[in-house]
């Protein structure tokens, strides 16, 4: 007996129990392909369907997950300890990383299913798996210190208002992912403006900086002695030499050369810099971009416009020059903040994305170019690629339909002429 | 002229009339199903607002202004007639809107049957009356408030071709009832509203000048 043949016993009736039918359906379909297809007309049968397809995009966020929890671990021990390597230390660190990530990703998921769970029940469909990558990328995007109840209001309303209101997965204009973002942003900008960096696990008092620690982490010390590694001491206070911005920041104000005197272009390409969960390291996050774009979910088109666009418009305000931001070398521009991360999970998300291939092009190179603007020419923000995303999330149905409307007439002129 | 370019991108994208303000909503939800539509109030709101300005610049200045109108010389005392401006806009408004309905009406007479009693209805969109009295609270001169009608009038037409592009979209898509038509037209405003942030608090001017 195989395992399909224990969970198909565990179905519950659908007539008797439909909610539990419900969620039983969108675990069953998550696990297997499902057997009912299309008998009559023409049809292409194929296993890759719309759960197959998020799941491709939830591997290739994996190499980011690994980095990010270990890098949470990292910043924080080596706030503490200036001289620490990267790899020294290597079980607190992954330690410490897994209890700050797990919570958060455990929320997200759980808010942002329930909510799934709850309208497929209510409107009698199976569960749409769209959370499925959303609910990936949500902690990713994330500061690894954000309060969990934050994390939950703005997954509910990203879900909420931005989809389930829509009409569900697939029709939403708006991605979800950057909703949930931006309403952290803009309705708790106390706690997330982006211009101080995040290393978790740090608390003010009296204007100098001590560890603080959860019992979570402070439950693993017997562990951790036993090992006799470093182990999480409540109240510890934190070197002088740590600083509290992030290269953005810092460029805004001084420029190139203050960015450099703090962090090393080494040290922003591999990403073990502090910033939000997923976002720091390149090299991977190109990996992951690479995977999606052999699989073909990815639009490579919108990645290379965007990537265009964001250089052009880095070099015309290098021309420009008129701010110590806006010298500060179109190709350095690459190594801070999250152009990658948004290039590669958020501009190509294909929902909100424009569809035709000549509006991708339109699509991301506005992007690249917007999102460049904001996050020079901006004061009010520090990084400008989610404001970017979602400010071209509008124009992309207006994009599409010019595109369709050209080659409309384009062809109503082939057929009348001939 | 470079501070009336200044005026012109504040007006069109940092500060847009509807997604910024929320001036000029009536129309902009009643008439953002269909691209084509859109378009046409879009562009006859860019021309009444273009038109309107410098016409009421103009009146303001010359007639309604203490210090600065005809009647000070005339009478030898100064006046105050301030309190007619509001009147006397409107007044300037519905006259060149009626000049629009003439033109649409004789060029496009298509448009026109489809953009219906909102047409006239111009002369009450609050983003032309408001973008008059910002010119006045502003202190705008001739060439800028030209800029900001321009500018303001452009950045509703493209509020509502993008809402229209997305609501011919949302067609098909599975909305829940309580929400179809207006309600889910007011969401979508709110989050092209958030969208528009972006680029809230970018000053023009102050980088002209070198970021300061």
């Amino acid at each position: 007996m195989g395992l399909i043949d224990f969970v198909k016993k565990l179905e519950p009736d659908k007539k008797k129990s439909p909610k539990l039918h419900t969620v039983y359906d969108g675990f069953f379909t998550f696990l297997y392909a499902p057997n009912s297809v299309t008998k009559e007309g023409v049809h292409i049968r194929d296993g890759m369907d719309l759960k197959r397809t998020m799941f491709m995009v939830v591997i290739a966020l994996q190499l980011c997950y690994l980095f990010g929890t270990y890098n949470i671990g990292h910043q924080h021990f080596a706030a503490l300890y200036p001289d620490l390597g990267l790899f020294s230390g290597f079980v607190p660190k992954l330690i410490y990383g897994l209890v700050q990530l797990l919570p958060i990703f455990v929320v997200a998921n759980l808010v942002g299913l329930g909510i799934e769970f709850l309208y497929a029940a209510k409107k009698g469909h199976p569960i749409e798996e769209g959370f499925l990558v959303s609910g990936a990328l949500i902690p990713l995007i994330m500061p690894p210190d954000v309060p969990l109840w934050m994390l939950a209001m703005s997954v509910a309303f990203a879900v909420i208002i931005g989809k389930e209101a829509f009409g569900g997965t697939g029709m939403n204009i708006f991605n979800i992912a950057l909703l949930s973002r931006v309403f952290i942003f803009f309705a708790y900008p106390g706690e997330i403006s982006g211009d101080a960096v995040w290393v978790s696990g740090i608390t003010e008092i009296e204007k100098s900086l001590f560890t603080d620690y959860s019992w979570m982490h402070t439950m693993f010390n017997p562990l951790l002695e036993w090992m006799g590694t470093y182990s999480f001491v409540e109240g510890r206070p934190i070197v002088d030499s740590f600083t509290g911005a992030t290269p953005l920041g810092l460029a805004a104000k001084g420029g190139w050369d203050a960015v450099t005197e703090v962090y090393s272009t080494t040290a922003m390409w591999w990403g073990t810099i502090p910033g939000s969960i997923g976002e720091t390291s390149k090299p991977l996050i190109l990996a992951g971009a690479a995977l999606l774009v052999f699989i073909g979910i990815g639009s490579w088109r919108i990645m290379l416009s965007m990537f265009v666009g964001a250089m052009l418009t880095g070099m015309a305000l290098n021309a420009w020059g008129a701010t110590p931001f806006m010298e500060v070398p179109w190709l350095y521009q690459f190594y801070m903040g999250s152009f990658f991360f948004a290039m590669a999970f958020m501009a190509t998300d294909p929902v909100t994305a424009t569809a035709t291939t000549k509006g991708k092009w339109i699509y991301g190179f506005f992007i690249g170019s917007v999102g460049m603007i904001i996050r020079v020419l901006n004061p009010a923000y520090p990084e400008g690629w989610m404001l970017a995303i979602l400010f071209m999330n509008t124009f992309a149905p207006l994009i599409d339909h010019f595109v369709l409307e050209s080659n409309i007439s384009k062809r109503l002129k082939r057929t009348t002429s001939e | 002229m470079g501070s009336a370019f200044n005026v012109f991108l504040e007006a069109a994208f940092i500060e847009n009339l509807v997604l910024a303000y929320f001036l000029g909503m009536c129309s902009y939800l009643a008439v953002s199903k269909s691209v084509k539509t859109a378009i046409g109030l879009g562009a006859a709101v860019i021309f009444v607002l273009g038109i309107t300005m410098p016409i009421n610049w103009l009146l303001n200045k010359f007639l309604l202004e203490p210090g600065t109108n005809i009647f000070g010389g005339m009478l030898g005392q100064e006046m105050d007639l301030t309190f007619l401006r509001f009147i006397l806009f409107i007044a300037i408004i519905a006259s060149m809107v009626q000049l629009v309905e003439m033109i649409i009406e004789k060029y496009s007479p298509s448009l026109y049957i489809s953009l219906g009693i909102f047409l006239p209805l111009i002369t009450v969109n609050c983003a032309i009356l408001g973008g008059s009295l910002f010119m006045v609270s502003r202190d705008y001169n001739l060439v800028e408030s030209v800029a900001f009608g321009l500018g303001g009038g452009f950045g509703w037409f493209l509020a509502i071709v993008a809402i229209a592009a997305i609501r011919e979209k949302m067609l098909y898509s599975d909305v829940p009832p309580a929400l179809r038509g207006l309600g889910m037209a007011f969401i979508l405003t709110g989050l092209m509203g958030i969208a528009f942030m972006s680029l809230m608090g970018i000053d023009p001017a102050a980088l002209a000048n070198g970021g300061k």
